[in-house]
């Protein structure tokens, strides 16, 4: 991590020195007609930049970014819901704007405890998320209250801490997107994940 | 990398609305806004009269042309600078390659039509070549140096001769070629996105099929910071290098790290780390990453905005219940809270001349609204009205529009609006989600300030 800012500004300033002299160099290529058909028929000519001529160019190029790690991601968070939906934990629901456990969520609490405490080895990680209201930025401070206060309630109940991780979705992974009370009320919540590794 | 905040924090002579065009009629929260503009404002500028007579492109297939002339009208009137006359109404002809006869261009300046413009397109290769040339009165029609660029590239060649156009006449960069970062869903995962500033060209700049959000430019415009979640149980601040894909960590303490900023100057991170317990503001040194804790609160403390000197950071705070903006000097000393009307006021911005702070407020009607307010706290206007959720300002680095999400069509998107809440444009429409606009930096560029060549 060290470092990374400056290794990334090196790295670009590497690459637009190389740039800059391919450019040059394509330029007299292309001037004299010299390369055209290295790489097959059908290849554009490299461009060419005559003097007292300014060239506009794309300055963003964004190659695709590890496939595979997105592949992992998706299939670990469908083994994680998938183990979830066997276990009957249960989530917990907020107030508008709140992050205090209302009366249904403390029993739904004293279920999911008895649940860990029969299952020892079991870790969570607590997801808090909250409706569309409001801004995104802070709405990831609130999901992570709700989550933290579900945490904090079932440390009181007795489970480790160290079982219980807390993120923040905000508003940004909803579980519905109608405008309605009975949705916005789905997404104020703080889900139980079971978490697989 | 200081170029542009010493830009940006420059009186710059000349540059104003017009008053009399403006049509201050219109619903309450926007007069109060016009209200409010106005004073930082020059009232005794007039807008530019041009004429753009058009590019003759030898009937090319693809018609670029009209393409060009279509694009440069929509940047010139954004720029708020000029007021464009409808090019049939001149009778100018442009007679191919050999441009306009001089006596009708001298006769519609004398007219009133301050500026004309014109050009030719022709190809080369895969290439157009784009000459421009432009009458202001006397004896001469300038031409400015030739433009070259692939044939996809013809927007981003027209958008450079508008800003040519601005800079030319208000000493200032303009903001054609200025691009807007945002979060944009598919297929379920919410990705980076960077589009041209009118909303053309989106390009996908994250394929993590998870959750990225916040993203934010450096000064010099080649990378964005961002909020990235790896994992359920991982999430760290990341860097990307727009011209390589290339991505490092930055910020990957315990707990949320959240809403990054860079500095103007590019030197320090300022960000939201909740390792403390909650969540607090920190800056991190970008060469030595020494951290330095800004806040210290139970509240939650959150979205540094800087100013542009680098001296004072706006952000957004519970400690007094709800969310209100506050301000602090940028070592975290001299905390103020900045907003008082309503009981929600977050996600401040503040503005590249440094004269107003954007925010989301929450109205009388419960509406999630953009709201402006001077750093002393004196002056308030709201922008944005209506049944909708708006998120998320950012400021053009001209000063003179705001990007936003909001909600108003049903679905989240983007959208800008000038900053005395007139001429609200729909940027994007693709989706349902695309939100947190970030607005880069203007290109530092050389401009020609005058004709290189004389016809």
């Amino acid at each position: 991590m060290k470092k990374a800012y400056q290794t990334v500004c090196g790295l670009l300033m590497a690459g637009c020195l190389l740039a800059f002299a391919q450019g040059c160099e394509k330029t007299v290529q292309g001037t004299s007609g010299s390369k055209t058909t290295e790489q097959g028929l059908g290849t554009p000519k490299a461009p060419v930049t005559l003097p007292g001529e300014e060239r506009v160019s794309d300055d963003i190029v964004v190659a695709k970014a590890e496939p595979e790690a997105a592949r992992q991601r998706t299939q670990e968070m469908q083994q994680e819901a998938a183990a979830t939906a066997t276990t009957g934990l249960q989530d917990v629901f907020f107030g508008f704007d709140k992050w205090n456990i209302t009366d249904d969520g403390k029993q739904a609490l004293a279920t999911d405890a008895q649940w860990l405490k029969t299952n020892n080895g079991k870790a969570l990680t607590i997801e808090g998320h909250c409706d569309e209201r409001g801004t995104q930025a802070y709405n990831l401070v609130l999901g992570e209250k709700r989550a933290k206060a579900v945490r904090s309630y079932l440390v009181d109940l007795g489970i480790d801490a160290k079982r219980l991780t807390v993120t923040s979705y905000g508003k940004d992974r909803p579980f519905c997107r109608e405008r309605t009370e009975d949705c916005y009320q789905q997404n104020r919540r703080g889900h139980l994940v079971l978490r697989v590794k | 990398m200081t170029t542009y905040a010493n830009l940006a924090m420059k009186t710059v002579a000349g540059v104003a609305l017009s008053l009399a065009g403006l049509g201050l009629a219109g619903s309450l929260p926007q007069s109060d806004a016009a209200d409010v503009y106005l004073e930082a404002t020059r009232p005794d500028f007039q807008k530019i009269p041009i004429g753009i007579l058009g590019f003759h492109d030898g009937a090319l297939p693809s018609r670029p042309g009209k393409e060009a002339a279509d694009v440069l009208g929509a940047d010139l009137r954004r720029s708020q600078v000029f007021a464009v006359a409808e090019a049939s109404k001149l009778g100018i002809a442009l007679n191919g390659t050999s441009g306009p006869a001089k006596h009708k261009l001298k006769q519609a300046v004398e007219s009133g039509v301050k500026v004309l413009v014109w050009g030719t397109i022709g190809t080369r290769d895969l290439d157009y070549l784009l000459d421009r040339f432009i009458y202001d009165g006397g004896d001469e029609t300038g031409a400015s140096r030739r433009l070259v660029g692939s044939t996809a590239l013809l927007r981003q060649m027209t958008h450079r001769l508008a800003d040519e156009l601005v800079a030319r006449y208000t000493g200032e960069p303009g903001i054609a070629r200025t691009r807007i970062a945002y979060v944009s869903e598919q297929k379920g995962a919410r990705e980076l996105y960077v589009m041209d500033y009118d909303g053309h060209a989106p390009r996908q700049i994250t394929y993590d099929g998870f959750l990225n959000l916040a993203p934010q430019w450096s000064p010099d415009r080649k990378f964005l910071v961002f909020t990235s979640y790896q994992s359920r149980t991982r999430q760290n601040i990341e860097i990307v290098d727009l011209s390589t894909g290339k991505r490092s960590p930055l910020v990957s303490l315990a707990g949320l790290n959240i809403t990054p900023a860079l500095s103007p100057d590019g030197t320090k991170l300022a960000f939201a780390t909740s390792q403390d317990g909650n969540s607090e503001i920190y800056t991190m040194d970008m060469q030595t990453k020494a951290l330095q804790r800004l806040t210290v609160h139970s509240a939650g403390d959150l979205s540094p905005s800087w100013a542009p000197t680098g001296k004072e950071i706006a952000f957004t705070s519970d400690r007094g219940g709800g969310p209100q903006v506050y301000l602090m000097s940028s070592d975290g000393s001299n905390v103020r809270r900045l907003t008082f009307d309503g009981d929600y006021n977050a996600a401040p911005a503040w503005s590249p001349r440094g004269n107003w702070i954007a925010y989301v407020c929450r109205s009388e009607q419960r509406q999630y609204k953009i709201c402006l307010v001077s750093p002393d706290g004196q002056k308030r206007a709201q922008l944005t009205s209506g049944a909708s959720i708006d998120d998320s300002p950012s400021w053009s680095p001209d000063g003179r529009h705001l990007a936003f999400s909001s909600t108003s069509g049903g679905k989240t998107q983007l959208f800008m609006i000038n900053s005395d809440g007139k001429e609200m444009e729909q940027l994007t429409s693709r989706g349902t989600h695309n939100s947190m606009p970030a607005w880069s930096p203007a290109e530092i560029q050389k401009v020609d300030a005058q004709p290189t060549e004389k016809k």
